[in-house]
């Protein structure tokens, strides 16, 4: 809807239909299994290997989208199995219980189908975020996140929302969809059950949780996914009627993409607070390309707008064939709650308390000059740099004792030039992933400009490790 | 736009050392687009567009040098499992996947690199993505 057409649209229009379709992690499934007999009081149990946490009676169940399977973790989930529930397939319960008096079964396997269950309610703690951060990576090596692959050096980014069709982003001041709301929910109904966790109304990201009944769901609205080395989630289409009330609401849902601004954010940065690359608006994010740092480069969603699209006209035809009837809600959304982080009674430990400067050498040295310094400064890597001091490679004594076995002669020959390193606010707990991960012995420590301003060695981190355990 | 055909030459350890593709270039006096490559001295892979007029009789000439040559579909999207996100959109670097105006994602296969990329294959949610070869 176009701003000049709000008094026009108000006057015809009574009902505006919006709709997301994105993956949700903080979704999962409270089902009731009914009881055995003789009855059990589960203490564990599986759905198709996932573990399924036990949060209350005997025979209730959570299933969590993000847990993995025991058997194949990334690949098959809570989120999977809620799909498989909702599309009719048979799946594999395995339990087991203390065995009480009143309970006295420890064991039991069974194959269930959603028509078994009692219960089967989707329930969503958080999602329908009012916008969210673009997400890319500024790291050497490609990263893989929550917001999907980013590949090297910003040559790709991703963002999530389907902008000014997203829900709350047409109430932002949340006059409409309060707790009691009835919303479309996965191909069913459902409802608004109050703010979502981390609602966050001051910077304008405001979060929902739902409920639905999923037995009345469909596989086309609710999706298990696999992210690779992130792990297991849920898709979830989420569809909200907006009644236009008054002008001022009817004003707010004419919002378009280019007035949702959010931050580009680097995805590399390992840390709470990433900062902002620089603003975009939804506008350009659809558009399929950014500029970042003068380079145009492709961006995508992660979420669906096709399936955004379809979710706002099945509930408008819902709405105009009475089959969904727009609810008044019973209580508004806070717009005071506070997102506060975490509170750590350890402090944090960052590459810059235990980095030391690094021994170097020129491109230029002989093997025998370089071999020299390792023994008198007895250490086993040496930082080869350039005129300005900056990174051009890593040699190690091992690699000075392969040259010898290899009859390789000049030190060109066995620089290491794909070289992992480290920056001074890193924690060095991504640093001694980063080892791990490339099973490698030292990082350089660089600054933006890939300037080296020392090293961290897995010696430094299993001492400083040491240190704690014995202090 | 001229039919081309897509194919994949792979070289062995015994023929990699030779300049196949070129003498086949000029043997056959027609081009040879090269998209791809991946060699060392054990042998290796280039994915190439051939004219599809030309393409029966050039195959048969990389095949005379003892270069296998593949002629199949590269890759293969389920639209069944697809969500129409488009995670893969920005990972591709031949645009061979893009939105359609109503925001469905769609595989131009013919643009597709292949096995030598596969960038899009593990970054897909829905597994929808297949690589073959």
């Amino acid at each position: 809807m176009e701003s000049s057409g709000v008094q026009v649209a108000y006057k015809e229009v009574d009902v505006v239909t919006t709709g997301t379709f994105g993956a949700m992690c903080s979704s999962g499934a409270i089902i009731n299994l009914g009881h055995a007999d003789p009855p059990i009081k589960i203490q564990n149990a599986w759905l198709n290997d996932v573990p399924v946490p036990h949060p209350g009676a005997a025979v209730d169940l959570y299933i969590g989208a993000t847990i993995g399977s025991e058997t194949r973790s990334f690949e098959y989930g809570g989120g999977h199995v809620i799909e498989d529930l909702i599309g009719g397939k048979e799946v594999e319960l395995r339990a087991t219980g203390p065995g009480t008096d009143c309970y006295p079964r420890t064991r039991i396997e069974t194959t269930l189908t959603k028509d078994d269950l009692n219960q089967f309610y989707l329930l969503n703690f958080r999602n329908g975020y009012q916008r969210y951060s673009c997400a890319t990576n500024g790291r050497d090596e490609t990263i893989y996140t929550y917001m999907g692959k980013l590949l090297p050096r910003y040559r790709n980014a991703t963002y999530s929302g389907a902008g000014e069709l997203n829900p709350l982003t047409n109430d932002p001041d949340y006059e409409t969809i309060g707790l009691g709301t009835r919303i479309f929910l996965g191909g069913g109904q459902g409802y608004v059950i109050g703010e979502g966790t981390q609602h966050n109304p001051k910077s304008r990201l405001g979060t929902i949780s739902v409920r639905g009944d999923a037995k009345r769901m469909s596989p086309e609205f609710i999706r298990g996914a696999s992210f690779t080395n992130y792990g297991t989630s849920l898709y979830v289409g989420i569809g909200i009627p907006i009644p236009l009330l008054n002008e001022g609401v009817a004003n707010k849902v004419a919002i378009r993409d280019e007035e949702i601004v959010t931050d580009i954010t680097d995805y590399g940065i390992p840390r709470r607070d990433r900062g902002a690359i620089r603003q975009t608006n939804y506008k350009e994010l659809k558009s399929g390309k950014i500029d970042i740092n003068g380079r145009d480069v492709k961006v995508t969603s992660i979420s669906s707008l096709k399936k955004a699209h379809k979710i706002t006209e099945t509930l408008k035809s819902w709405i105009e064939g009475a089959s969904f009837y727009l609810s008044q809600h019973v209580e508004k959304l806070p717009t005071d709650t506070v997102f506060k982080p975490m509170r750590q009674t350890e402090e944090t430990t960052f590459v810059e308390s235990i980095v030391h400067e690094a021994v170097t050498c020129s491109e230029d040295e002989r093997i025998e000059e370089v071999a020299q310094r390792l023994v008198k400064r007895s250490v086993n890597h040496i930082v080869v740099v350039d005129e300005e001091g900056k990174l051009s490679g890593i040699v190690t004594s091992w690699d000075i004792t392969k040259s010898i076995a290899n009859g390789k002669k000049t030190l060109k020959d066995i620089i290491v030039r794909n070289v992992h390193t480290a920056s001074l606010n890193e924690p060095l707990e991504t640093a001694s992933r980063t080892l791990a991960q490339h099973n490698i012995s030292a990082l350089p420590v660089v600054n933006s400009e890939r300037k080296v301003l020392g090293i961290v060695t897995s010696e430094d981190i299993s001492r400083l490790l040491g240190g704690v355990r014995s202090g | 736009m001229l039919d081309l055909v897509r194919v994949m030459l792979r070289f062995s350890k015994e023929n990699v050392d030779r300049p196949i593709t070129s003498q086949v270039i000029l043997e056959q006096g027609t081009p040879v687009n090269i998209l791809s490559a991946h060699m060392n001295q054990q042998g290796g892979e280039i994915l190439v567009d051939i004219e599809a007029a030309h393409a029966d009789r050039v195959i048969k000439a990389f095949r005379s040098r003892d270069v296998t040559v593949d002629v199949r579909k590269l890759v293969e999207k389920d639209d069944n499992k697809c969500i129409d996100c488009g995670v893969c959109i920005s990972l591709c670097p031949m645009d061979a996947l893009a939105f359609a105006e109503d925001y469905t994602v769609v595989l131009d296969e013919e643009k597709c690199n292949g096995i030598t990329c596969g960038l899009c294959v593990d970054a897909c949610t829905q597994r929808a993505i297949r690589l073959i070869g």
